[in-house]
């Protein structure tokens, strides 16, 4: 019970850095930390077999989310 | 009241405004502002326990993001 | 759902609905979409409805795509 309070308290703690934080650059690798902290609060917070797939998919989905906006912003494949 | 039911009513009013009175004038602020609103009803119907039309509501979102940025490209492309 | 992890996602997906409204960078406003679908998507999983948060986990990742397409258009 004590991990979901340790892994909510990150998920805050990275969304309110990311949210004020004034370079784009700077702004992803908080927000990596709050997928990656949400994506174990999910698997936490249900006792169900079922639940790690849904873990799962929103870290395969949400670490394909960052990689698209990151590569977009450095400019995408030079053509 | 439920809590999902009142947290889904104030970001569609915050999407809803947002989408109505959008800062930078462009398509795509615009744009990006229409699924604010989007995952508000979603937090709505959750709150109704509708499984079955949150399911064709995410994709039918999905498909209209689609459809709209197919036709602003081929805008962009004929002005 | 507990009472303090009830506040806290739906506190972090606030936040994310408002900067997403607020800010004006392209950029910065999809990474506040992430945000926002970061504290929803608890509330889908609490309710128990693992495969509608399955479907939602992967179709929202290819909706900011769709207009990452479209927002690299405008920025050249």
């Amino acid at each position: 019970m004590i991990a979901l309070y340790v892994v909510a308290a990150i998920a805050v703690f990275a969304a309110i850095r990311a949210i004020i934080e004034k370079n784009t650059g700077r702004k992803l690798p908080y927000a990596n930390v709050l997928n990656f902290a949400v994506a174990g609060a999910l698997v936490l917070l249900l006792d169900h077999p079922l639940s790690l797939v849904a873990a799962a998919a929103y870290f395969v989905g949400s670490t394909l989310e960052s990689n698209a906006i990151a590569s977009t912003y450095a400019g995408g494949v030079k053509r | 009241m439920n809590t999902t039911f009142i947290l889904g009513l104030v970001i569609l009013a915050i999407g809803v405004l947002s989408v109505a009175f959008v800062r930078p004038k462009t398509y795509v602020a615009r744009l990006i502002n229409l699924e604010i609103p989007a995952w508000g009803l979603l937090l709505v119907m959750l709150a109704y326990d509708e499984a079955l039309a949150i399911l064709t509501f995410v994709a039918v979102t999905a498909i209209g993001t689609f459809v709209i940025v197919r036709l602003l490209e081929w805008r962009d492309a004929s002005c | 759902m507990i009472a303090g992890l009830e506040v806290a996602f739906g506190l972090i997906a606030l936040a994310g609905a408002v900067s997403a409204a607020l800010i004006r960078d392209s950029y910065g406003k999809l990474i506040s979409l992430g945000i926002l679908v970061a504290g929803v998507l608890p509330f889908i999983v609490d309710r128990g409805y693992l495969d509608v948060a399955v479907t939602v986990s992967l179709i929202a990742p290819i909706a900011t795509i769709f207009v990452l397409m479209v927002a690299r258009r405008e920025e050249s």
